[in-house]
């Protein structure tokens, strides 16, 4: 089932198996299963996957709010909290302001069962897995001819189905690192990852700059990108990746003694002139710095 | 929504006292198309000793106030005539424990019709230049009505004379004393910027402050024995602080490997009780 005709049939949004819900005029929730494909190097999942759920929950809740205007993804901050507890890792987005021209969500991201009812554990419920808050630019209705215009009957239920992942994530979009200590990685701009304007969708923009600062992290620690844990992503959507391939590089910033080390990432398209699409800022830590007698 | 600094002289304009509290020196770099519509400007800040965190180094409320008034300022510079206003603003500090002086540089990245997007980056001149944060800024735009905003070109704001009765952050900022997961600024007209509303960097600082005392509060003993610092915060700005008190709601949302991420909701309790800013802030045992 697609939201207003997207995804298309073959897309990462079908094959993440994300499944929407509006719970009111001004909420909504979306889940995906937390399978190994999308796990991260503490066996929570990727923060980019994370960013790509909070950002499919705040649209859904802007598309309501919004109609007939649509809207663009303008910033998108995520901070991971803890790893996912259950079978499911389910974003719950609220509105928090309605201005002229822009529209400000926040999701809080916890971990599900089968069924999407809140895990108990230990007779408590678990911490949170992520917080994120996100800023969509208004697009006026005459202005919107070629983001897929809604319709007024807006779905209240949907799910976007695909065949699933059958390798990890980054290897599906596929990410080629050209050059890990630099962040040079690159990825095509082809509609298996579009949004609804056919330029790269942002959350799978989240999943490169998360390689990227992950790469570049690890390599300044002389560890391995996948021994890095991204922690927080802050993203900055400047102008449409649409032509491709879109390149990213990495400027390091200074080492805390834990290993939690900052870099910023910034993406380009390539093929658009080198056009500066993105700048993220990406924090990460060591795997192993996760020790749970740590508190 | 956050602060305009427009840079009068000080002597013009008490409401510079922010910027002028950590002795921000500003000045305007050459633009790419050498125009007036620059698109980047410099600052430095010396870190003076009453203004250090438990980290070290300037407390992380303390640099975003900084970041806030370069990063306006030079937005505001961008869209002239026109001004703008603070609507979100993304911090990381990398290393907590700064030698100082730091200097800033912001860059617009972005100039639309109804919004700028502005980079910061942070070296920290006494460890060689060391990058020790970044930070993302997005304004609004917005006519300035009556309001004056004449600037001598290229810009320059010299690095204010440090104060000879020094205070803390929290008391210059009007922070009350407490524990726990509220925090309470008394909003004094020092702090309102030119446009009559709580300055984005004591909101900023307000955060900071409220969320590491709501992480002490929740955290068991033992919890961070030299203190707590904030590292990557996000603010959203939603509405203008215009009546006061202002009161910072925190709830700690987890702990993990000496790291706890507190949601914080600001409220202007005089003006209905208000939520004015949303944002997280990630709080270190240091």
């Amino acid at each position: 089932m697609t939201f207003l005709g997207y995804p298309p049939a073959e897309h990462l949004l079908g094959d993440l198996g994300m499944a929407a819900e509006i719970t009111s005029e001004t909420t909504a929730r979306v889940r995906t299963r937390a399978t190994p494909q999308i796990a991260s190097a503490d066996g929570g999942v990727r923060a980019g996957v994370l960013a790509t759920l909070v950002d499919v929950v705040g649209g859904a809740i802007a598309a309501r709010v919004l109609r007939p205007d649509w809207m663009a993804t303008a910033d998108l901050a995520l901070e991971v909290v803890g790893p996912v507890p259950g079978p499911w890792v389910e974003a719950r987005g609220s509105l928090l302001r309605r201005g002229r021209t822009t529209l400000v969500v926040e999701a809080l991201v916890v971990g599900v069962d089968e069924d999407g009812n809140d895990l108990v554990v230990d007779g408590r419920a678990p911490d949170p897995v992520a917080w994120a808050s996100m800023t969509f630019a208004v697009l006026p209705t005459q202005d919107a001819s070629s983001g897929g215009r809604p319709s007024p009957e807006l779905p209240t239920r949907w799910a976007f189905s695909g065949g699933g992942l059958d390798l990890p994530v980054l290897e599906a979009l596929p990410v080629t690192v050209l050059d890990g200590p630099a962040g040079r990685l690159s990825i095509p701009a082809r509609p298996y990852l579009h949004n609804s304007f056919g330029a790269v969708q942002g959350g799978v923009v989240a999943l490169l700059a998360e390689a990227a600062g992950a790469e570049a992290l690890g390599a300044a620690q002389g560890r391995d990108a996948s021994d890095m844990v991204v922690t927080d992503l802050q993203i900055a959507y400047l102008a449409l990746a649409k032509v491709g391939p879109i390149v990213s590089s990495a400027r390091v910033l200074a080492t805390g003694t834990d290993g939690r080390a900052g870099a910023v990432v910034e993406l380009h398209d390539a093929g658009a002139g080198h056009r500066l699409t993105t700048v993220v800022n990406v924090t990460a830590v060591p795997a192993e710095h996760f020790d749970p007698t740590v508190v | 929504m956050s602060a305009v600094d427009a840079g009068e002289p000080a002597e013009a304009d008490p409401r510079r006292h922010v910027s002028d509290y950590f002795r921000l020196e500003r000045w305007e770099l050459a633009g790419e198309d050498g125009g007036d519509r620059p698109t980047s400007v410099a600052g430095r800040t010396p870190v003076d000793p009453h203004q250090r965190g438990p980290g070290g180094g300037l407390r992380t409320g303390g640099l975003l106030t900084n970041l806030d008034s370069l990063g306006g300022f030079t937005s505001g510079l961008s869209v002239l005539p026109q001004w703008i206003v603070t609507t979100s603003l993304m911090a990381t500090v990398s290393e907590l424990a700064h030698i100082g002086p730091l200097r800033m540089r912001a860059d617009v990245l972005r100039r639309g019709r109804n919004s700028v997007v502005t980079s910061l980056g942070v070296v920290d001149e006494g460890a060689g230049d060391r990058h020790v944060a970044a930070a993302t800024m997005s304004c609004a735009v917005l006519d300035p009505g009556a309001m004056v905003l004449h600037f001598d070109r290229p810009f320059h704001q010299a690095m204010p004379e440090a104060s000879p009765d020094p205070v803390r952050p929290d008391e210059f900022f009007c922070i009350e004393p407490g524990e726990g997961p509220v925090t309470r600024l008394r909003l004094e007209d020092r702090l309102r910027n030119p446009w009559g509303i709580l300055h984005g960097g004591a909101v900023a600082m307000l955060a900071d402050e409220a969320a590491c005392r709501a992480a002490v509060a929740a955290a068991p003993a033992g919890f961070g024995p030299n203190g707590v610092a904030a590292s990557d915060v996000v603010l959203h700005y939603l509405r203008p602080v215009k009546a006061g008190p202002v009161e910072a709601r925190c709830e700690v949302l987890g702990r993990r490997a000496g790291r706890t991420t507190v949601r914080v909701a600001i409220h202007d309790v005089g003006s209905d009780d208000r939520v004015v800013t949303v944002g997280s802030v990630a709080v270190l045992a240091v």
